[in-house]
């Protein structure tokens, strides 16, 4: 069953064996509430319409995983891929990212990732680069890593063009 | 025989500003004289450029030439009473030279700002449409050339009149004009005046007016704009009015011809549909009767190219449709599900990323959506997924529709929109001349073998990301 449905709306999702099947869908401006909702334990991490996109995960209904898009001047960057700990261990995460990625794709997509999740990453054509790789913007994000991402456990990525 | 002179004291203004001059000068000399017999002449000098300002102000031809007579006066009356003494001498010589600077400089900066006015009046003089422009007041402050040609009524005959003269000249009656309504702050002009309607800040509507054209009548589309000072506030408005008759025929004369087409091409629809379900009806009964395996499949291939032409059928109906109804803001993930509502996708994923994204387009934008998916559906593409995105780019954005089936041959990509009988069918000239109507254009850039990709380019001030402010 195809769980990428973005064209069926939240209120008439699949149904399979009696009950609705998880899909993700890019969220509008006016439900980015129910990611930061799920963001609450991530950092406090809220979505801004001007200039990020959503790909939200519902499952009966309810927004279980996120994953953002957000434009920068120079580039855009993936982050915020967190899914609520009780929907943890069912493929959601793997699916916010995939509806994000097919989304997103006629631009080049940059990350920093966890050091233990760049081997989930690179599945989705995310590629290891050293930090001198990333748009200026993006960089001056982990500014406060001083240059020492290793210590600081991520790893900058980035994804080329394409599907 | 004109004595020299005679033409500027004859009208009023120049009469009353030369009469101040001259009294003014006379004046101000006859205190300094007075001052200068009573040894008091400290301040009195200074009010000699009262005469000097102004002269060089209303006359900067002339206002350096009124500075030096007016100096030169003062140095003779100066000389002729004062004591002869060095320091006194060198004193009315500074006051002479300054008086000639100061009428110098005044006349310089007022003939570069009678320049710069005469610069504007001219651009609004030889204006190809008609034009006017009132003051806060409501007086004509300009009246070009083109209008006077269009109403017959003279420059000199309508400058400075107010009470609604511009209106007299278009309607017969002293009546608001969108100048008019500009300069009186009226609120909800929208609601007051439905006819008028705002275009990039301009205030615009259409009228017939009858008596115009010794009553033949005349189609006028006027457009007014206000004229603010420094600090943004209104001090007039300016109306230009163009006579757009000939192009309101042209339309109406293609309207007509459109309508007697379209009833034509009704009645031809409907007799084929007619025929259609006959033949529908004959190949049903077909089936029936006849029950060798290659029958049957002859009388389903006859049903494929039936159905083919209830197709063409639908597609005419959508030709006739295009442009009617006017364009407007669509929210593209629902003109997508409205195609696929249309299509069987069968085994072929099809996602769909526009969430947010609006454009500015015929309302017709659906049925572009079901060519192109129609098109990616065709067996013979082998395509097992189709996606459409969207591309934010520097100058524009593009939908882009992709499948993974064989793609377009090179040499078909030059002829692909344009309308032909063979593979392509009609589908694809008509998505192109749906999107041509809003600036939107369509190309397709994928590789061949790898997958068809076409891409909706739209301009800048055509799309919206619902939430995003540009």
């Amino acid at each position: 069953m195809d769980r990428l449905q973005p064209f069926i709306s939240v209120s008439s999702p699949s149904v399979e064996n009696g009950s609705a099947v998880p899909y993700v869908r890019e969220l509008r401006a006016a439900e980015f509430a129910l990611a930061d909702n799920v963001w609450l334990d991530y950092h406090d991490t809220t979505g801004d319409p001007a200039v990020d996109r959503i790909f939200a995960v519902f499952d009966d209904g309810e927004v279980v995983s996120v994953a953002r898009c957000r434009r920068h001047k120079d580039g855009l960057e993936v982050d915020g891929i967190f899914t609520t700990d009780s929907f943890r261990k069912k493929g959601y995460s793997r699916l916010a990212v995939s509806g994000l990625v097919e989304a997103c794709h006629n631009d080049d997509l940059y990350m920093y990732a966890v050091r233990h999740l760049t081997s989930f990453y690179q599945q989705f054509g995310f590629d290891p680069i050293p930090e001198s790789a990333l748009p200026p913007v993006i960089r001056e994000r982990y500014t406060w890593a001083g240059g020492n991402l290793e210590g600081a456990e991520v790893q900058p990525m980035r994804r080329r063009v394409g599907l | 025989m004109m004595i020299p002179g005679s033409a500027i004291l004859s009208h009023p203004i120049h009469r009353n500003r030369i009469l101040a001059l001259i009294s003014l000068t006379v004046v101000t000399l006859g205190v300094n004289l007075f001052g200068i017999m009573n040894n008091f002449t400290v301040v009195l000098p200074h009010l000699l450029y009262f005469p000097v300002i102004l002269a060089s102000y209303w006359y900067p031809r002339r206002g350096l030439a009124f500075s030096i007579g007016i100096a030169s006066l003062y140095g003779i009356v100066s000389f002729l009473f004062l004591p002869l003494e060095i320091l006194a001498g060198m004193v009315v010589v500074m006051r002479i030279v300054i008086l000639v600077l100061i009428g110098g400089v005044v006349s310089f900066l007022s003939w570069n700002l009678a320049r710069s006015e005469q610069q504007l009046q001219d651009i609004i003089e030889f204006l190809p449409d008609a034009t006017f422009a009132i003051d806060k007041e409501g007086r004509i402050i300009a009246w070009n050339r083109a209008i006077q040609m269009m109403t017959g009524r003279p420059k000199a005959a309508m400058l400075n009149r107010d009470n609604y003269e511009y209106a007299l000249a278009f309607y017969g009656e002293r009546r608001l004009m969108l100048a008019g309504l500009i300069v009186s702050n009226e609120e909800h002009i929208r609601e007051k005046y439905p006819q008028i309607r705002q275009e990039a800040g301009n205030l615009v509507s259409e009228a017939f007016l009858p008596h115009f054209h010794g009553d033949r009548g005349v189609h006028l589309r006027f457009s007014a704009t206000a004229l603010m000072d420094t600090n943004g506030k209104v001090t007039g408005a300016i109306e230009s009015v163009r006579d757009v008759t000939e192009q309101v025929m042209t339309k109406t004369a293609l309207e007509n011809t459109s309508n007697r087409l379209n009833t034509l091409a009704g009645i031809l629809r409907h007799d084929m549909s007619r025929t259609l379900a006959v033949l529908y009806g004959k190949l049903q009964f077909g089936v029936m009767k006849f029950g060798a395996p290659d029958i049957i499949s002859y009388i389903a291939d006859l049903k494929e190219s039936a159905n083919a032409i209830r197709r063409q059928i639908d597609t005419s109906r959508e030709f006739r449709d295009i442009g009617v109804t006017p364009p407007a803001w669509i929210v593209v993930q629902d003109a997508i599900e409205t195609a696929a509502a249309r299509l069987d996708f069968g085994r072929v994923t099809f996602h769909a990323w526009t969430e947010r994204l609006c454009v500015f387009s015929d309302p017709h934008l659906p049925t572009v959506f079901y060519h192109l998916l129609h098109n990616a559906l065709k067996e013979s593409t082998g395509s097992t997924r189709i996606i459409i995105t969207y591309h934010i780019r520097e100058n524009n954005c593009a939908i882009i529709i992709e499948d993974n089936g064989t793609g377009i041959p090179d040499a078909e990509k030059g002829t692909l929109f344009v309308q032909r009988e063979d593979r392509y069918g009609k589908g694809l000239f008509l998505s192109y001349e749906i999107v041509s109507l809003t600036g939107m254009s369509l190309r397709e850039t994928g590789i061949y073998r790898e997958g068809a990709r076409f891409e909706i380019i739209i301009p800048s001030e055509g799309y919206r990301i619902e939430g995003m402010e540009r």
